[in-house]
């Protein structure tokens, strides 16, 4: 114990102390996870993906064998939602997506609830559906939700209406007067993107008991809180009635930040008096997951012939299926990622989530965000082409530099992406593989072997999505510290490593001498849950405030043991000394224990909430984010090669600059970085979602969901670009999510430039690269009007 | 029905009906929920085993076509208080690992890829993980880890 701390801390590639027990095959997931007298649950769900409910009969269900409880709507009354309460746990009067939850079943065996489950007698009458946003916005179209007015707003300041869940709006300038301008270039460009699947390898899982009048929840999630909280909104408990613990979760990728079974097997637990296991099978993943929304942008802008940007109006419309989800809180990046990267003159920026009778999207890795830096950098090249000006020369020119505007007139600190556009030249340049291949093309541009050749440098804006969290440290009389937080590891490393390094660091023990207790909310203080990057950074800093009363308390007792001042002391190798005195140390164990007798035992508590960064007043309008607390930026480079035969898009290289504040694990960091490429390359090039007919999601497997294989990848080339401001710990900032932020967007570039092609839509599969090949017609989005206004509900906001 | 099988080295019975997946049984009856099943379809890869000394899907055999087999599942990698298998100490060194859920089945299809080439080749380990599917990592540590058992050295990879 307390042995002889040998490097710093901060900054060293720990190792995970999850993965031993990972390698062997003995992590216990939720889904590994059993209790005794466990009964097994399945879902009844609705084949149609709008429709009245005539009836729903569970008599002869109730009858099966093994069967012992069936619930339905009647048991849930409450109605969930993050900005607007709009979602029931069980349709109720009205099916809104194929695949909505009618009923649940527990049995002794799954083979029984999933028989009873079918046995449901469900009288379904179709209504007419809206399947796209086209639809859903036409004149006259059906409501998804006929009685929106009367949902509860549990966020105010939306506009809303009709099929429109949530508006958000921007305007900076008067964009009509830069537009008007004579010396100036008006380019406009459309994009689409499709849905995205997380396909966590871990399905939404559940273990839920009730006991003691509570509901005990074992679940995979990312958002503990959240679980509980929309647990009891739907059941109509108090929240103080449900705990959520959290073992380890098999991936999330913003899947796992809303409530998933939960509320089902917490019903039927408590209807049977037996604990309820309730897991997802693939394919019920694969069709009802909050996918990533598609998406559908149109935007324009005016530029001088010397490249700066006057003007900007941008549209974009987010579908959210049948229920608002995060949507309606997603609008709000947006003006940060389609609205980010370059300074802009004039701004008016619309972003809606709308509803279609689709199954709900939600949270997916830099969410919002990887379609709109796509359209965003696609659209910056194709403004290259018309005032003919080079990619690279332009982005140094425009981006986002100490004092910059934001496009909701937040003032920028610190040049950060011109210097790491920088970076990324020097990384370039330096391949020599890239300098063959550039010298190998045939004069049409072509590889030797035949094929096209693209490359493409872009930039994108992200941030921490910085918000409350609370830490406990806990001094241990070994000298050891427990560190109690509601984070959850799904799997990036944020609590197995930079947690414990930052609390190492503070208290001068070893990171191994850190216990990280496992999120259960019956124990630690509120957190948003793992997501947005903000694990290290909100944790962390409330980490650190907990160990900073821990060391007060310990230095003063140190102090007495010593008789030395406290100011005289320090910490490290798990002692506490007497400055520039060799000798004069005591344990920090023994100075644990002696607190016992003193003071009793040394905790701290610690809490962090973001600052609240302004915007320029009235500059944004129903947005939940409306300046960025914590920006980050990354610069992508990649080199393709597309097959004109087969439209295969190769990568060939792919290089990274990523904005990481501090690096408190750089090869942690790099794992994630090349794990986020990878999961943007399925995104740009093969993951597709599409939708039948009948409101069924078509690729209801991974025979038919291609996902990234081994052989499909590169090696990332990575840069970890330090020292941008960061009001994260020890100056860290999130580094999970914004990996996949720019890979659609350097991808779509880079086959523009290869094929010498308008590239508006993603997945760019070899069916679609072959129709761009072939001069498919341009993509036009009628259902976005041409003047911006007329984009906007009545009852925004006057312009 | 009763059925014979023998799993890492020991012989089991097992009463199960014929049909049921090799994996159901090796999770549920056996206690063995190292193997890990995410698609039940046989895309995965989590669920690979060594069935007579090949990677299979175990999530696919029907329990009956394993009797009187050898199956190796990820526990048998090392044993109780064992140390790690220099595979798996590889990949705890590389830091490779990251949710974990893909692991079991990585572990086993580079097993058996180490037992009949003791010094593959990038080209021979990204070909052995074909069928396993990694939502993580990027593979790129994975293909490290193994790498460093012996086949190239990345340097001779970048060459």
């Amino acid at each position: 114990m307390n042995a002889p701390v040998k490097a710093p801390v901060i900054g060293s590639d720990l190792k995970r102390r999850d993965a031993v027990d990972k390698l062997r095959g003995r992590t216990r997931f939720t889904v590994d996870r059993v209790q005794p007298a466990m009964l097994h649950a399945a879902l009844c769900r609705a084949n149609l993906p709008a429709a009245r409910i005539l009836r729903i009969d569970t008599r002869a269900a109730r009858a099966m064998p093994g069967v012992r409880a069936i619930v339905t709507a009647a048991d849930a009354p409450g109605l969930y939602g993050v900005g607007i309460a709009d979602h029931p746990l069980f349709a109720s009067g009205e099916v809104r997506f194929n695949g909505e939850p009618l009923a649940a079943v527990a049995a002794e065996t799954l083979a029984q609830a999933r028989a009873a489950a079918a046995a449901i007698e469900v009288e379904l009458e179709p209504l007419p559906a809206v399947l796209t946003m086209a639809d859903a916005l036409a004149p006259g179209a059906p409501l998804v939700h006929r009685d929106w007015q009367s949902y509860e707003e549990l966020v105010p300041g939306g506009t809303r209406g009709g099929n429109v869940a949530w508006e958000a709006s921007v305007v900076r300038g008067d964009t009509e007067a830069a537009f008007a301008r004579d010396d100036v270039t008006v380019v406009e460009s459309c994009f689409r993107a499709g849905r995205q699947n997380q396909v966590a390898m871990e399905p939404r899982a559940c273990l839920v008991s009730f006991e003691d009048g509570r509901f005990l929840i074992e679940t995979s999630t990312q958002a503990p809180w959240s679980v509980r909280a929309a647990t009891a909104r739907l059941l109509g408990v108090p929240p103080s009635q449900v705990r959520v613990t959290v073992p380890a979760v098999g991936g999330g990728f913003g899947l796992k930040f809303e409530f998933a079974l939960e509320p089902f097997a917490a019903l039927l637990a408590r209807a049977a008096g037996r604990p309820v296991r309730l897991a997802n099978s693939r394919q019920d993943e694969m069709l009802t997951s909050l996918s990533r929304e598609n998406a559908e942008i149109r935007i324009r802008s005016a530029v001088t012939a010397d490249g700066e940007i006057v003007g900007r109006e941008a549209v974009v419309l987010m579908d959210c299926g049948a229920y608002g989800g995060e949507q309606p809180f997603l609008t709000t990046m947006t003006a940060h990622t389609l609205g980010g990267n370059y300074r802009l003159g004039s701004v008016k920026l619309a972003s809606r989530a709308v509803y279609t009778h689709t199954p709900p999207t939600g949270a997916f890795r830099a969410c919002n965000g990887t379609y709109n830096t796509f359209a965003l950098e696609r659209h910056t090249d194709e403004i290259c082409a018309a005032i003919g000006m080079n990619p690279v020369d332009f982005r140094r020119r425009n981006v986002i530099g100490d004092g910059s505007l934001g496009s909701t007139g937040q003032v920028f600190e610190g040049d950060v992406l011109g210097p790491m556009l920088d970076r990324m030249k020097i990384l370039r340049d330096a391949s020599a593989e890239r300098r063959a291949r550039r010298d190998s093309r045939t004069p049409d541009g072509r590889l030797p072997d035949g094929r096209l050749y693209g490359c493409a440098t872009v930039v994108g804006t992200w941030f921490v999505f910085v918000g409350p969290s609370a830490a406990n440290v806990n001094l241990n009389p070994d000298g050891s510290a427990t560190l109690v937080t509601s984070g959850v590891e799904i799997g990036s490393g944020s609590m197995m490593q930079a947690l414990p390094q930052i609390v190492a660091d503070s208290l001068g023990i070893r990171p191994e001498d850190v216990v990280v207790r496992a999120a259960d909310t019956d124990s630690a203080g509120y957190d948003v849950g793992v997501g947005g990057g903000r694990t290290t950074v909100s944790l962390g800093v409330a980490g650190a405030a907990a160990c900073a009363e821990v060391r007060t308390k310990l230095l003063k007792i140190a102090g007495d043991m010593l008789e030395a001042a406290v100011e005289d002391l320090e910490l490290g190798d798990g002692h506490v000394s007497v400055v520039g005195v060799p000798g004069m140390r005591v344990s920090i164990a023994d100075v644990a224990q002696r607190a016992q007798a003193v003071t009793g035992p040394i905790s701290g508590s610690g809490a962090f909430t973001g600052p609240g960064t302004a915007a320029m007043p009235g500059c944004a309008a129903g947005h939940m984010i409306e300046a960025l607390d914590l920006p980050v930026f990354a610069v992508h480079d990649v080199e393709v090669a597309v097959d004109p035969q087969t439209g295969h898009v190769e990568v060939l290289a792919y290089r990274v600059v990523q904005d990481v504040g501090r690096a408190i694990n750089p090869r942690a960091i790099r794992n994630q970085v090349q794990g986020g490429v990878v999961q943007g390359l399925g995104y740009a090039l093969h993951e597709e979602v599409g939708i039948g007919p009948d409101g069924r999601i078509l690729q209801d497997g991974l025979e038919t969901y291609r996902l990234p294989l081994a052989r499909d990848v590169v090696p990332v080339e990575i840069d970890l670009y330090e020292g941008a401001p960061s009001l994260g710990p020890l100056g860290a900032k999130g580094a999970g999510e914004i990996p996949i932020l720019n890979v659609a967007a350097a991808v779509g570039c880079a086959v523009a430039g290869a094929t010498g092609r308008r590239v508006q839509e993603i997945p760019l599969t070899p069916p679609r690269v072959l129709a761009l090949l072939d001069g498919s017609a341009d993509l036009t989005l009628d259902h976005i009007a041409d003047t911006w206004s007329d984009n906007l509900l009545p009852g925004s906001r006057p312009l | 029905m009763p059925l014979e099988i023998v799993v890492n080295g020991e012989a089991r019975t097992v009463a199960a009906d014929p049909m049921t997946p090799l994996a159901e049984v090796l999770r549920d009856s056996l206690s063995l929920t190292g193997t890990k099943l995410a698609c039940e379809e046989g895309f995965c890869g989590s669920c690979t085993v060594l069935l007579d000394d090949r990677p299979a899907m175990a999530c696919l055999i029907p329990v009956a076509l394993a009797a009187g087999r050898r199956v190796r599942t990820v526990e048998s990698l090392a044993p109780a208080d064992a140390a790690l298998s220099p595979l798996q100490a590889a990949m705890e060194s590389h830091d490779a690992v990251q949710c974990g859920m893909c692991f079991p089945g990585m572990l086993m299809s580079l097993t058996a890829l180490f037992e009949r080439q003791p010094a593959p080749s990038r080209a021979e380990i990204l070909a052995a993980l074909d069928g396993n599917i990694c939502r993580c990592t990027g593979y790129e540590r994975i293909v490290e880890a193994a790498l460093s058992l012996g086949g190239e050295t990345a340097a001779e990879i970048s060459a």
